[in-house]
């Protein structure tokens, strides 16, 4: 499956059926999805006799509508994005918002959201310009951005919002839902470079991408705790956009584009 | 504490101040040892890392580097030192409340054991004498440094009777020491001053001679009755505590024998120092040259990466 049809899919997912629903919209078009079982409610033209016929038991055909999707993406690239391991986190979520807009395909539209503003809807594939040019830092305000997409995305446009959300207000959550509500939003939230281990020990100076420097002594306590922070703090950010309602995934800094895939359980 | 170049402490507090500028200056620059992170808050709330390690040891720095420009200076420390010769009278109340025998076996016969107690503790060539005093003050033993003989001339100590008469017995213990050197009066008495020379003008005047009375009030808080008589023995405290307050000793109060013998073995042992200016040079200079050391041996120790 590809981030498209598992976009499609949950486009024709009744909402309070929730994500295990088997029920899949009942399109005109003609992208095979899969054979499953017979549920009571199906659409009887939809059942294949010869599968039918080879297994004992009622099989529907799963097909998907054919629509033209409108795919969004918000990348923050303030200076904390500029911060990896290996390379900074920013070029993952590059990677990840380039192959958000190459899964576009025939209609599609995509639109682009930075802090400069909106890009008119476009037919797109591969990189998008409003974030090839991703070279400069800007300041990353979401409530700002969120909002914009809020106002000006129409209903139903599959939104992709990529960012370490260092700077999530608290009180976005009622924002957060709505969007959730109107949207097939899903979040990328950027992995912590140091989720696993703080490289340092001793003596230390950490000096803030945005600004601000600390000497102080780590030591093990210190190490442990942080990596208890840091898991919380990612889990509890994952939390807050599952229960307004949005898709989740975590962007890791190798690899962008699977970490966009992996979120929607599709392909890379 | 004073210095005898002023002008080098100047010198080296701006050197320190200079120094603590530029490394401060230094610290700002970014380098290849710093860890960019992200958001630096929220590492501060994640680790919780402890801040103060780093700062103590900028501070350690500083004293240490302070502790070389005072010793530059020559810095003078007035401090306690031992006397090698010094003058101790021991003024003992006779009067008839030191019959009381509320101090086992009486206030006068503890009195006398303490001071035998006063003399064993104090170091040798410390002249010390003894003074009686009751409605009159008489010198027992004059100033000696023969301490056994001192000791020896408390039996001669004059039984229990009469008036007290405080600043008569510090006026002669004054008279007897001489006029300048390391001079303490010790006062034992169990009694208020109701005869004779007023003792708190006495005390201002020994205090303004840099003469300090040890005062030590001895008897129970109960007290006891004056031996044959209905009179009850009480102590004037606040009286004991003002003397020793103006001439710059110490009250002490006490309730039986033992306590009183420990009280002036304890002053046997600081009557025996006097305050004296002595060169801190080296002291300083060790004292700064080993908080280097620490603050280095700890730097280097912390500031590693795993």
């Amino acid at each position: 499956m590809t981030v498209r049809e598992a976009l499609l899919r949950a486009r024709r997912r009744p909402r309070h059926l929730g994500a295990g629903s088997p029920t899949i919209y009942r399109g005109d078009g003609y992208e095979f999805v899969e054979l499953r079982a017979y549920v009571p409610g199906d659409d009887v033209r939809r059942i294949d006799w010869a599968a039918t016929a080879r297994s004992g038991e009622l099989q529907t055909r799963v097909v998907l509508e054919d629509v033209a999707l409108t795919l969004a993406a918000i990348v923050d690239a303030s200076p904390s994005m500029r911060i990896g391991r290996r390379r900074p986190v920013l070029d993952a979520a590059r990677e990840a918002a380039q192959a958000w807009f190459g899964a576009a395909r025939g209609e599609d539209r995509c639109i682009g959201i930075t802090g400069s503003g909106v890009t008119p809807p476009a037919l797109q594939r591969g990189p998008h310009r409003a974030f090839a040019a991703l070279g400069e830092a800007t300041a990353f305000d979401p409530t700002r951005l969120l909002r914009t997409a809020r106002g000006a995305l129409p209903r139903g446009t599959a939104l992709l919002a990529i960012s370490d959300w260092f700077d999530l207000d608290d009180a976005m959550d009622r924002d957060l839902a709505e969007l959730g509500a109107r949207f097939d939003c899903t979040a990328l939230v950027v992995r912590d470079p140091w989720y696993d281990e703080l490289p340092l020990a001793g003596m230390v100076r950490i000096r803030g991408a945005e600004g601000g420097v600390v000497r102080a002594y780590v030591g093990p306590r210190e190490r442990d705790m942080y990596r208890r922070a840091v898991r919380l703090r990612e889990e509890a950010l994952l939390s807050r956009f599952s229960r307004a309602n949005w898709r989740t995934g975590i962007l890791r800094e190798e690899d962008g584009a699977e970490s966009l895939a992996a979120a929607f359980g599709a392909r890379a | 504490m004073s210095v005898e170049h002023p002008a080098r402490l100047v010198i080296g507090i701006l050197a320190i101040a200079a120094f603590a500028l530029l490394y401060d200056r230094l610290q700002r620059r970014a380098t290849a040892r710093d860890l960019a992170y992200s958001n630096v808050a929220f590492f501060t709330f994640a680790a919780r890392p402890r801040v103060w390690i780093p700062r103590l040891l900028q501070a350690l720095w500083l004293i240490a580097l302070a502790g070389v420009a005072l010793a530059v200076a020559r810095p003078h420390l007035t401090i306690p030192v031992p006397v090698r010769d010094g003058d101790v009278f021991i003024c003992i109340d006779t009067s008839g409340s030191m019959a009381s025998t509320d101090v086992v076996p009486t206030r006068s016969q503890a009195a006398n054991a303490a001071a035998r107690a006063f003399i064993a503790e104090s170091p040798p060539g410390i002249r010390i004498g003894v003074i009686a005093f009751s409605g009159a003050a008489a010198v027992v033993a004059p100033r000696s440094a023969d301490h056994q003989q001192v000791a020896a001339a408390l039996a001669q100590v004059p039984l229990p009777n009469g008036a007290t008469a405080i600043g008569d017995a510090l006026k002669l213990a004054a008279q007897q020491l001489p006029p300048s050197g390391h001079r303490v009066i010790i006062l034992i008495t169990d009694g208020v001053n109701n005869t004779g020379t007023d003792p708190n003008e006495m005390a201002q005047w020994l205090g303004a001679h840099h003469i300090p009375v040890y005062t030590v009030g001895i008897g129970t808080p109960n007290g006891g009755l004056i031996p044959g008589t209905n009179e009850e023995a009480t102590i004037d405290e606040d009286a004991l505590r003002g003397y020793a307050q103006v001439s710059g000793g110490t009250y002490a109060r006490v309730e039986n024998a033992t306590e009183l013998r420990d009280a002036l073995a304890r002053l046997g042992r600081i009557t025996s120092l006097q305050s004296k200016p002595v060169d801190a040079a080296l002291g300083f200079a060790v004292a700064g040259a080993l908080g280097m050391l620490v603050a280095f041996v700890l730097g280097f120790g912390t500031g590693r990466y795993p």
